[in-house]
């Protein structure tokens, strides 16, 4: 322990202290500016931390909700970035808030999520025990650049850490590239063929048609989506690893979870995850592959899974309206057309309401709204009452959906978020909230304010 | 009244929202009552371009270039070429604009031929261009304001008797030197512009209509449509852009 860790533990505590009187999160600024004066600061904070990281395109929150709740149910002390602060700033302001003055760290453990572009800073100084890595899809290419760069960047994060054991995404073909790159032991999930489901279609736009080792186009046994499945590289043989922790039948997937057959290390279980969609599936498997290597029971593993508190904005319910409102982020693609496959599975009719913005964290180029198939919204006719758009970039939002074939008379285009939800205080239907990730923020602290909940970083 | 659409290499050539120029020409042909059909002509199937009546090339990752051109210089490139010559119009955009020229030079001197045919040329850098921007298309091109986001490090330069598409009003364009954007030549009309290109500006977008329309059913005019949303969205950016 020098002078400095003790001077920049300090000025990060006055730092949040200032910023809580103002009313503000700071969950990201005390860490940044202790990092300017202890640059290892981090380093040093995390030296007897056993960690668990999740970096990868989409499900990192998700995925940390789970791995914590099995921390918290086997009753481990632990801190995490629940916040959604996932760059260093954010990752070194969590462990000086669970830090003594003189730099001992208050928790043993530690679930830290980490933004893929941040890995590289992160995780030579936070040297975790286990890192899931989701799945790599096109995301924010103004910010990330090409998917193929994003995996570099990981892969460069990772080196240097032998030691790390790496649960890796078996059936996403640039994921599962890592391990022939890197030293690390690996355990693997994922989904089966008998859990996938039937005849998905190859899908209009994918981020990995050709091998990531000899650019031939893959075969696929099956997908299970986006271009996540049992691919096969027809020339030099780079082909889908079997999984350790095995989704091998989907018993049931309704709107609050789902249900399913898992072959983890070799014992057969019956799985619960209480957030729905298949993306979630997987989440649930990585987050077990994860507990179960940092020694947590399997069945106490498990048994989080079907408890967990979901994510802000993640399929978050809020008593907005009489039939309730359900919000779900949306950043690229992958995800979003995952959400899209979910409102095909309401039953009801619904209405939605969408927010677009274009700030540096959502990504500055909106294009991405048209990679995505909004087309499913033009297909679900008269279940979708009405689409309401806001936002920065609402006008964009709005010509989506109507090239996407939602009646123009069913589209509204609103921008207050205050508005918008004293109106939805007396819908009678179901509500699904789709924001990206600033507008988020706006749109949750509008809904709890009138709701009820808490800030995000409370 | 029908026009058939050629994607081209949609399985690699499927960057930053492109395929949306697709879903807009086609509702905007639907929207007016008449036919649309889209072949997708990934890489490795027969081409045939002479059945089509608009080919569209997009932009692509760098991870899968070498597996197209290896594609293209199978005879494509010849293909390609001659229905350029022909008067078939095309709408490229990005890496689908650069590769109808003759060549894309590396920011380490390596060079990679290209169709050629356009006569311009491409030149690696190590400035990304990247943002919204927005260009006055020439009269030629129906004159009209294009907004659209941009995102290339390689930069464009255009030969002597090359009519760019239009002039750069606020950005980067082909090379953020010379204040070109895109080229025009014949009936193909290469860009820069993602965004996708055409939602937000249905002016072009219909002259692009009207141009494969009438070569292949001879002098016609296209219905109006209701575009409020669409200068809506145009406007705001403008505005953005000022």
């Amino acid at each position: 322990m020098n002078i400095k860790v003790f001077f920049a533990l300090l000025l990060g505590r006055l730092v949040r202290w200032i910023l809580r009187v103002i009313h503000r999160g700071g969950t990201d600024m005390p860490g940044r500016i202790a990092l300017k004066l202890c640059p290892q600061l981090l380093r040093y904070l995390a030296r007897d931390v056993k960690t668990v990281a999740i970096t990868g395109t989409n499900g990192k929150t998700s995925s940390a909700r789970m791995v914590e709740q099995a921390f918290a149910d086997a009753q481990l002390s632990y801190l995490a970035n629940r916040s959604g602060a996932n760059l260093i700033s954010g990752v070194t302001t969590e462990f000086i808030m669970n830090a003594t003055l003189t730099g001992r760290p208050k928790c043993d453990y530690a679930v830290i999520e980490c933004d893929e572009a941040a890995a590289v800073k992160v995780f030579p100084q936070l040297r975790p025990q286990v890192v899931i890595v989701t799945n790599l899809f096109r995301d924010q290419l103004d910010r990330y650049g090409e998917v193929t760069h994003t995996l570099s960047n990981i892969r460069t994060a990772l080196t240097g850490l032998p030691e790390t054991t790496l649960c890796l995404n078996a059936d996403c073909s640039l994921t599962a590239s890592l391990a022939g790159d890197l030293p690390n032991k690996v355990v693997w999930y994922g989904l089966e063929k008998s859990a996938a489901p039937r005849n998905v279609p190859e899908p209009p736009v994918s981020d990995a048609t050709h091998c990531i080792r000899c650019k031939t186009k893959y075969d696929y046994d099956y997908r299970t989506y986006a271009h996540l499945g049992g691919f096969r590289c027809p020339k030099c043989g780079y082909a889908r690893h079997a999984a350790d922790v095995a989704v091998t039948e989907i018993v049931e997937q309704k709107l609050d979870g789902s249900t399913v057959i898992m072959d983890v290390r070799g014992a057969r279980k019956l799985v619960r995850a209480n957030l729905p969609a298949v993306y979630n599936i997987y989440n649930a498997a990585g987050a077990l592959a994860a507990v179960t290597e940092m020694g947590i029971d399997v069945d106490t593993g498990i048994a989080a899974l079907g408890h967990f508190n979901c994510g802000f904005g993640r399929m978050e319910q809020f008593p907005l309206g009489k039939a309730g409102a359900r919000m779900v982020l949306v950043k690229n693609p992958a995800g979003c057309n995952q959400v899209l496959n979910f409102l095909q599975d309401i039953q009801e009719h619904f209405v939605l309401v969408v927010c677009l913005n274009d700030r540096g964290a959502d990504g500055t180029d909106i294009s991405w709204i048209w990679d995505a198939e909004f087309e499913k919204l033009g297909l679900l006719g008269n279940r979708l009452e009405r689409v309401i758009v806001s936002g920065d970039r609402a006008a964009d939002m709005l010509i989506r959906i109507k090239y996407a074939g939602v009646p123009t008379e069913r589209i509204t285009l609103e921008r207050s978020y205050e508005t918008i939800v004293s109106q939805l205080a007396d819908e009678a239907l179901p509500i699904v909230l789709m924001p990206t990730y600033t507008a988020m923020l706006e749109l949750r602290s509008t809904v709890v304010r009138h709701v009820g909940g808490s800030e995000f970083w409370e | 009244m029908e026009l058939k659409i050629c994607h081209l290499y949609p399985d690699v050539l499927n960057l930053y929202g492109d395929t949306g120029n697709i879903v807009c020409m086609s509702r905007r042909l639907q929207w007016r009552g008449l036919g649309v059909s889209v072949t997708k002509a990934p890489i490795g199937s027969p081409l045939g371009l002479s059945q089509y009546d608009l080919v569209f090339i997009g932009g692509g990752q760098d991870f899968e270039q070498q597996v197209l051109l290896d594609d293209l210089h199978r005879g494509r490139d010849r293909e390609i070429l001659a229905a350029v010559e022909d008067g078939m119009p095309f709408l490229t955009i990005c890496g689908g604009y650069q590769m109808l020229g003759a060549y894309y030079e590396t920011h380490t001197g390596e060079r990679c031929d290209f169709i050629g045919a356009l006569d311009l040329y491409t030149k690696g850098s190590d400035t990304r261009m990247i943002g919204n921007y927005k260009f006055q298309c020439s009269e030629s091109a129906g004159g009209s304001v294009i907004v659209g986001f941009e995102n290339h490090s390689g930069k464009t330069y255009l030969g002597a008797g090359m009519e760019p598409l239009g002039r750069v009003l606020r950005g980067y364009g082909n090379n953020g030197e010379d204040g070109t954007e895109g080229a025009h030549y014949k009936n193909v009309f290469g860009t820069y512009s993602h965004g996708p290109l055409l939602p937000k500006n249905p002016a072009f977008c219909d002259l692009l209509l009207k141009t494969a329309l009438e070569r292949k059913y001879g002098q016609c005019e296209l219905t109006p449509l209701d575009d409020t949303a669409e200068l809506a969205a145009h406007d705001e950016m403008c505005k953005k852009l000022e």
